[in-house]
């Protein structure tokens, strides 16, 4: 008889089974996010994306922490931007998120409706928020729940490389006066006087904030309050006109470049290889983008179309925010790092401005003496800039704008649409998808 | 009796020992969850919350989902247009090899590397570096005064830069190609060749007759593999299957679909709708075999 055998196989999946429970029992709880803080050994585990100037930047501010308390250890999980929200998904998916979590504007209403970011309230004991600007702080509540807290503030702008522009003997434009016209004569004053070794401008429309500027500067939002996409169909096919005018008259590069490029990490840029002279970037990347150039760089307000409704089309976004996965173990331990990255001016002098200009006032005004010119310069067009209302926090569904905005910037490039069939697409396909969600 | 029973008894249980961690494996990494998507394809789950059925939803959902299609149309080209040349230059190379030449171990694990790596995210990313706009290709094109262009960020080239990947990687079926070319009896060859038949008709009435059941074995593989082809396709987009959907492939729709648009109620049954369809392309491959393959028993 071969009982004996099948018994033990009984067993061991039977084993298989209990572990298997037992995992799923620590998705749904996670630990108590009010608990005291452990003296035994604690693992966090904790991701962010971006270049390596910030990479560096973090892990010190990591080392500094686990000084403080040697019993906690935190490996930190760093990916580019394009293969991090893959990875994110997936090991949400799996239960094995990790447990302090760098998040966007884009993907928070995604993440915390589904029910995967510890509400931070639960937290309060651990991760103080009475040093952040209320308006600041509100950007990272859904449903009322504070999901996030924001780690700084950002706002879109325009890096110029004034190396390249003297080299050419191009004068830097007048920011406060300039139009989208301007930018295409300098362009390609660029372009040609360049021989087409470095373009004028860096192509952009692949970006959620290029798309969200261009609607406010026509009086328009992206999205109207109840989330649904209220951009017309007129305004962003302007929008696309104007960057197929740009690639078709060597003001960007060819398409095939512009895409190449867009695929590719920051230090890879038009503006970091110093192949393009002008480039949209959020101000808080001047940092990561001079280390990587080399050349002068320096931020300039968007050009506008010079309607009225542009004067207040700058907005302050949330650079991003940390967020903590709802199943982690120790939440309490991870609530009180992420109190230490936003609230302790040891980690404020470490992290300084890469991750905007920091929200937390005392550490804001602690660092600015120790600040180095891009980040000083990255602080002082913040606070020159005339800003309107936030944008809408993007809607639970359209976390996937930047794939839809990317591949119809495509079409258009390569002329497989043109920008009105591009524009009704687009916005049909991402109604869609905040429809599904 | 009885002893002889007793050790059978025994053997079995040592045969069981060996085969339980592959069976666990079976069904705790494969049927767990192939059972699983089968079941969650009938509802709609967006990984975090619990599934909720919704019948037949995702399935009407397929047939109004452009994207899919526009998925399928991709997937069709790339395993229509890849595999018949890797094929052909698995053949031609075997053939040549078959000569009988100095090195022949060399040669047939040289041309066998590919292979190996072919699916890796290490080759698809020197993919991208060999045809991106200033890669190694386009030096070689301006070596004769030939300007390139972003081979693999142009929608009109980049599904061809895969389908050159895919050929590439002919190692695997030449390596079979050759063990079926040393099978076929060289008095064949010569008995044709006393009659007066040249290379070619040697080839078309000896070769591909008595080579058809490897052919035919290769192609089947060939396919269901090509249609599974998932990595080249997302290191080389970095994940998007663009420019402009381009090299979207089915695999790579099914996986943005679960992963990127948490709908993974749909992609489970995108999944299933991909085993339908390489179980039909299989199907169609013993039916049409019925006439070109000829068995020699």
């Amino acid at each position: 008889m071969n009982n004996g055998l099948s018994r033990r196989s009984l067993l061991s999946l039977g084993a298989g089974a209990v572990a298997a429970s037992t995992l799923a029992a620590c998705g749904g709880g996670g630990g108590d996010a009010g608990g005291e803080i452990s003296k035994d050994a604690v693992k966090l585990r904790f991701t962010w994306w971006g270049s390596d100037a910030r990479h560096k930047r973090t892990q010190q501010a990591i080392d500094l922490f686990t000084k403080k308390y040697p019993n906690i250890t935190i490996s930190g999980e760093f990916k580019e931007w394009n293969g991090y929200w893959d990875s994110l998904a997936t090991t949400v998916a799996a239960n094995d998120a990790p447990d302090i979590i760098q998040m966007d504007e884009l993907y928070l209403a995604s993440y915390a409706e589904r029910g995967a970011l510890l509400d931070l309230g639960t937290a309060a004991k651990h991760l103080k928020t009475d040093g952040i600007d209320p308006a600041a702080l509100d950007t990272g509540k859904v449903d009322g729940k504070q999901y996030a807290v924001p780690t700084g503030v950002a706002a879109y702008s325009m890096v110029v490389n004034t190396t390249l522009l003297e080299q050419y003997k191009i004068p830097v434009p007048d920011d406060s006066t300039w139009t989208w016209d301007d930018l295409k004569r300098i362009g390609l004053e660029v372009s040609k006087a360049s021989g087409g070794k470095v373009t004028g401008v860096q192509s952009w429309g692949f970006d959620a904030g290029g798309v969200n500027i261009w609607a406010r500067q026509a009086g328009a939002t992206l999205y109207d309050a109840s989330g649904k996409v209220s951009i017309p169909p007129a305004v962003l096919a302007g929008y696309w006109q104007y960057l197929l005018d740009l690639a078709k008259q060597g003001i960007a590069p060819a398409p095939s470049v512009t895409v190449e490029r867009a695929g590719a990490s920051l230090d890879q840029s038009g503006t970091a290889t110093n192949t393009s002279a002008f480039g949209t970037w959020w101000n808080t990347q001047l940092t990561s983008l001079s280390a990587a150039s080399g050349q002068q760089l320096k931020l300039l307000k968007l050009p506008t179309n010079g309607q009225a409704a542009a004067a207040e089309s700058p907005y302050y976004k949330p650079s991003m925010f940390w967020s903590i996965s709802s199943r982690s173990k120790h939440p309490a331990e991870a609530a009180l790092f992420v109190d230490f990255l936003l609230n302790t001016t040891e980690a404020g002098e470490v992290l300084l401005t890469d991750r905007g200009v920091p929200s937390n006032s005392t550490v804001r005004s602690a660092i600015t003496g120790k600040l180095a010119d891009t980040d000083k310069a990255a602080a002082e067009y913040l606070a020159t800039l005339k800003v309107g209302a936030a944008p809408r926090v993007t809607p639970n569904g359209a976390s996937g704008i930047e794939a839809i905005l990317k591949r119809h910037t495509e079409e258009v490039l390569f002329e497989r649409r043109t920008p009105q069939a591009a524009a009704e697409s687009f916005i049909k396909e991402l109604q869609t998808e905040i429809d599904a969600a | 009796m009885s002893a002889l029973g007793f050790v059978r008894k025994r053997d079995d249980k040592a045969a069981y020992l060996f085969l339980l961690p592959w069976f666990a494996g079976l069904v705790l990494i494969t049927a767990g969850p192939v059972a699983a998507s089968f079941v969650l394809g009938f509802t709609d789950y967006n990984l975090i919350q619990p599934p909720r059925f919704n019948g037949l939803e995702n399935v009407t959902r397929m047939l109004g989902d452009d994207r899919l299609h526009h998925a399928l149309g991709v997937t069709f080209t790339y395993v229509l247009i890849s595999v018949p040349l890797q094929l052909a230059a698995a053949l031609g190379l075997a053939m040549l090899l078959d000569r009988g030449m100095r090195g022949l171990a060399f040669y047939r694990s040289a041309f066998y590397l590919p292979s190996l790596l072919g699916s890796s995210v290490a080759i698809a990313v020197l993919w991208r570096q060999i045809f991106g706009a200033e890669g190694l290709f386009n030096q070689f094109l301006n070596l004769f005064g030939l300007t390139g262009r972003g081979w693999i960020s142009d929608p009109d080239t980049a599904l061809s830069t895969l389908i050159v990947l895919n050929v590439w990687t002919f190692g695997a079926p030449m390596v079979i190609f050759l063990a079926g070319l040393r099978q076929i009896p060289v008095m064949y060859y010569e008995a044709a060749q006393v009659d007066g038949a040249g290379k070619f008709t040697q080839f078309r009435r000896i070769t591909l007759p008595l080579l058809s059941p490897i052919i035919f074995f290769n192609l089947v593989l060939q396919i269901i593999h090509a249609f599974q082809s998932f990595t080249q396709a997302f290191v080389v987009s970095g994940g998007t299957g663009g420019p402009s959907d381009s090299t979207m492939f089915y695999t790579l729709y099914l996986y943005q679909r679960g992963f990127h648009n948490f709908d993974m109620g749909y992609a489970s049954a995108l999944a299933w709708l991909l085993l339908i369809i390489i179980a039909a392309f299989t199907a169609l491959n013993f039916w049409a075999a019925k006439k070109w393959v000829f068995y020699d028993d």
